[in-house]
């Protein structure tokens, strides 16, 4: 029987790493935070140093480890820090920044051979609304990078929106062939 | 956060004094959230890893130190078969400023300890007006 599994969160500053453990977590997240000294300090005052922590019982399954990484390119290296036992990414979006999407392509361009060594799903969050375009406009950044991913649009702070991003990185790992050991993994 | 150049300068100086007192292969200033401030590295690395790296790790130590109720971080200790990675917190500057400094693999470890602790309280002595100046 598995113990525990990893996800990752990882997506630009403001995209709602942090509000996605905290929506699912059982326990109260565990956070590094330390205050922004950079123009970063414009959009929100904290930002994650080393990483966000949260778990989720999946019954006899074990436990699924929630980790939030850091959004800025200089922390990279926390990626491996994470990475044994990881099932899968969730890639956040703000989908309401107004610069568009540049800070995905920054994800992208720093998280590239991650995002193709790991299952994941790009999550656009906080859309204010015309989703097929925003969808769009994601699906050719990915395609931009040689990617493929499920694109589906959520609220980070409903629970049962990041249940589905879960579920769907099982769902890929049973199709992939690439399930964990004791079988098809579902959300308890 | 308006720290200018001759801060920076100033800094740098410090950590070249203690640099080169031996036994240390570097000396690292860097912003809370792990931007470069001043360095004195004699060995070759990535500084903005450095940095980063070093602001993780002090996030890590406040975090684990505050979930078991254990108090205020004094010192990371990164012990190592080819030397030590001494991180702590300038003081008196509302944690802006860390300085992180590897030593040789034969340095001591309490000649280290307070060699780097009296360099944080040379820097803190020169940031603490600017940023005074700056909350005002």
């Amino acid at each position: 029987m598995r113990t525990s599994a990893k996800l990752a969160f990882i997506g630009d500053p403001n995209a709602g790493k942090s509000t996605c453990i905290a929506a699912i977590s059982d326990i109260p997240p565990v956070v590094t935070d330390v205050g922004c000294t950079d123009d970063l300090a414009d959009v929100k005052q904290t930002t994650t140093a080393a990483l966000d922590y949260g778990e989720v019982g999946l019954g006899e399954q074990g436990r699924l480890l929630l980790y939030g990484l850091p959004c800025q390119a200089r922390f990279r290296f926390m990626f491996d820090v994470i990475r044994e036992g990881l099932l899968g990414i969730v890639l956040l979006v703000d989908a309401s920044a107004p610069h568009g999407l540049r800070g995905l392509e920054e994800t992208l361009e720093t998280y590239v051979r991650e995002l193709r060594e790991f299952p994941f799903v790009l999550a656009p969050n906080k859309s204010p609304g015309a989703d097929d375009a925003l969808k769009s406009r994601c699906l050719d950044l990915l395609r931009g990078h040689r990617l493929v991913a499920p694109i589906c649009t959520v609220d980070a702070r409903r629970k049962a929106d990041i249940v589905r991003l879960a579920e769907l990185i099982f769902l890929m790992l049973d199709l992939g062939g690439r399930a964990p050991a004791s079988g098809d993994l579902v959300w308890a | 956060m308006g720290l200018i150049t001759r801060e920076q300068e100033s800094c740098t100086q410090e950590l070249r004094r203690l640099v080169g007192k031996g036994g240390y292969a570097g000396a690292m200033l860097t912003l809370r959230d792990g931007r470069p401030f001043a360095q004195e590295v004699r060995r070759d690395v990535d500084s903005g890893k450095f940095a980063a790296m070093s602001s993780s790790l002090v996030a890590l130590g406040d975090t684990v130190l505050r979930e078991l109720s254990a108090g205020a971080l004094d010192h990371v200790l990164v012990d190592g078969a080819g030397g030590k990675l001494v991180i702590t917190k300038a003081p008196d500057c509302s944690g802006m400023l860390i300085l992180a400094v590897l030593t040789l693999g034969d340095m001591r470890l309490g000649l280290a300890l307070g060699q780097v602790e009296a360099c944080a309280v040379l820097i803190s002595d020169i940031l603490r007006p600017r940023l005074a100046a700056n909350r005002d």
